[in-house]
């Protein structure tokens, strides 16, 4: 029993190690390097498209927030 | 308007810097090499370059190793990114680690610790065919460094945010102080509106941080003091809301979040100023990372840099005082029930 | 500033404590189940890292479940009669320093637990000095910093849980150090290089007395 537990945790390393070094040579072919080629520059653009969606919901707000002011005053103004 | 140009200026400064932050091209460089070790005898090399153009002239290449110089017998440009290097290597390098050393288009180009030299020995023979050439001062283009990149432009989308926190954090301070003085609500609708002004900032820095993070780095998040600097930052402000939240009675409420907001503050300032000094960072400048100021941020990124911390600061205030005039219009609304 | 002042306080906490007895067991109880419930979790085995880490949150808990009592337990009519009797910045001082005495009983307590239950294997090559040294500076910089949360949750009305929320946050940056600190003091780095953080878990404590001195009176104003 143990010695066949033994083969299987053996195997499962190999597989493992097999499924890494695939892994690493199977990586996209460095020569066409899309990656190197787009120079990481999609980062860029999500950030600043985080950032300027963090400033749209910020308007959002403000712009509710506003507009529940306006209702209160209107409110006010009739009686 | 009179009183407004502040604003203006603040988006006049932020279309400039995604202009120039934006547009300005990285300056060529090196990227990745098919090798990693050269053993004596004939090598040859993929060299994958950025922003390059190696056919436009007949680039050369040699290795540097402790000031001595192995030329390369054969350097083909396949491509604008793609040059072909051949090396016959001798034998007894001094040191472990060579240098790739291209010039091409009146450009030096230099891979570090490039390749790993197994057979290491008293020194050779120097070919004197590299003579080290200065480079001539370059056009107005970014430095392009390894694992950043492209990203290096978040530099002016990432680092000001936390910037544009640590100011608004500041002004409320500020206003707590004054409201803990005079007990004047107005300061205390300035300090939480600077405090919810700033979270957004914090949160944006977050969330960019750690996008920039993913593709620099590769992980989301680490375990880096200014990482977790910027966490406790957050929850802590997040905590100063939670805490005027269950408070009813506003000048109870004032004075409380007051204290609670200089003691968080000055714990704040700590945490995000010495503690990152104290240990090893990922971040640039802090224990044995090279620092943004000593070559990296070169002056060509410091002219969009500054005006990108300045814009952000400005638009931050602006931000910061619409919501606290809202704020002040609530408070009169509150205080006045049949006006 | 009035010593004798703080010492009739000193000795006024001392006496609440005594009267609640099962206040202080229930503290003390807390911080041996809690080791013990660790020494289960870990089944006995922990190495350095996880010893330290475990060792202070502990710690924390325990300071949060005494110093939350520090504001929590008086009622209107202490409150009138410290307001009334006493200055205030004597009140807090004495308070942090009565809250700094009991987490240095309770850290030295779980500390002794601590290491009975899980044993002392990491403590070998260790500098047991360091140790205990971050220990109380530790334990002084949460009794400093949560004095004042916990008079802050109790002035909000809205007692421990406010406090949680309000505590965890601010106290990060000293329980990180003294993690440190104490992560050196275990592998047995020279005097040196622990002391940076000796000495900057020393100064933090300097900072949040300081701040607690000087923010309290505004706190104590009125109800």
């Amino acid at each position: 029993m143990r010695n066949h537990l033994h083969k299987l945790a053996t195997t499962a390393v190999a597989a493992l190690l097999a499924v890494r070094t695939f892994a690493s040579s199977a990586a996209p072919d460095w020569l066409e390097e899309t990656f190197y080629r787009s120079g990481k520059i999609n980062t860029v653009i999500a950030v600043v498209t985080v950032v300027l969606l963090g400033l749209a919901f910020w308007m959002f707000r403000s712009d509710r927030r506003l507009a529940r002011l306006e209702k209160r005053m209107n409110e006010r103004h009739k009686a | 308007m009179k009183s407004g140009w502040w604003k203006a200026l603040g988006v006049l400064l932020l279309l400039y810097v995604v202009i120039v932050g934006l547009r300005t091209p990285l300056a060529p460089a090196l990227v990745h090499l098919s090798e990693d070790k050269l053993p004596p005898g004939r090598n040859e090399v993929v060299v994958a370059g950025y922003n390059t153009r190696f056919t436009a002239d007949a680039p050369q290449a040699w290795l540097q190793n402790d000031a001595q110089f192995v030329c390369a017998t054969a350097a083909t440009a396949e491509r604008d990114d793609r040059l072909r290097v051949v090396f016959d290597v001798p034998d007894g390098l001094r040191r472990d680690l060579s240098h790739l050393v291209v010039r091409s288009n009146g450009r030096t180009l230099v891979f570090h610790d490039a390749f790993w030299n197994p057979a290491k020995g008293a020194g050779i023979a120097n070919a004197g065919c590299a003579p080290p050439v200065e480079d001539t001062a370059g056009p107005f283009e970014f430095p392009d460094r390894s694992v950043l990149y492209e990203t290096i432009r978040n530099l002016f989308f990432h680092v000001p945010m936390w910037f544009t926190m640590m100011w608004l954090m500041t002004l409320s301070l500020l206003h707590s102080i004054r409201t803990l003085r005079n007990n004047d609500l107005e300061h205390d609708r300035a300090a939480v509106s600077a405090v919810s002004t700033g979270l957004l900032f914090a949160f944006l820095g977050l969330i960019t941080g750690s996008l920039w993070a993913r593709n620099t780095w590769g992980t989301w998040w680490t375990s880096d003091p200014q990482l977790n600097g910027a966490a406790a930052v957050t929850l802590i402000y997040l905590a100063y809301l939670v805490l005027r939240g269950s408070v009813n009675e506003f000048d109870k409420r004032s004075r409380l979040a007051a204290i609670y907001n200089i003691f968080a503050y000055a714990l704040m300032i700590v945490f995000f100023l010495v503690l990152p000094r104290l240990t090893d960072s990922l971040h640039p400048g802090k224990g044995g990372n090279p620092a943004f100021s000593q070559y990296d941020l070169d002056h060509h990124l410091r002219t969009v840099f500054y005006p990108a911390v300045a814009g952000w600061v400005l638009v931050g205030t602006w931000l910061y005082t619409l919501r606290r005039r809202a704020r002040r219009i609530e408070a009169w609304l509150d205080e006045e029930p049949s006006a | 500033m009035r010593p004798a002042e703080i010492l009739h306080l000193l000795r006024l906490e001392l006496r609440l404590d005594l009267h609640q007895r099962h206040a202080v067991g229930g503290s003390l109880l807390y911080v041996v189940s809690a080791v013990f419930v660790a020494y289960q979790a870990m089944q006995g085995r922990a190495e350095g890292t996880a010893w330290n880490a475990l060792f202070w949150i502990i710690l924390l808990f325990a300071a949060f479940n005494t110093l939350a009592r520090s504001f929590q337990r008086e009622d209107a009519g202490q409150h009138l009669y410290l307001y009334t009797l006493a200055d205030p910045r004597n009140v807090i001082l004495a308070r942090v320093i009565y809250g700094a005495g009991t987490m240095l009983v309770l850290s030295l307590l779980s500390f002794g637990t601590y290491v009975l239950f899980l044993g002392h294997a990491p403590l070998n090559d260790a500098n047991v000095g360091q140790y205990l040294l971050a220990v109380v500076a530790g334990g002084t910089g949460f009794a400093a910093v949560l004095t004042l949360v916990s008079a802050i949750a109790s002035r909000a009305g809205n007692g421990v849980g406010l406090m949680a929320v309000l505590g965890f946050p601010i106290v990060l940056p000293l329980l990180l150090s003294a993690i440190k600190a104490g992560r050196l003091a275990l592998i047995g780095m020279p005097w040196t290089v622990t002391g940076k953080y000796l000495l900057w878990l020393g100064l933090v404590d300097v900072i949040a007395v300081t701040l607690a001195w000087v923010l309290f009176p505004y706190l104590w104003r009125d109800r």
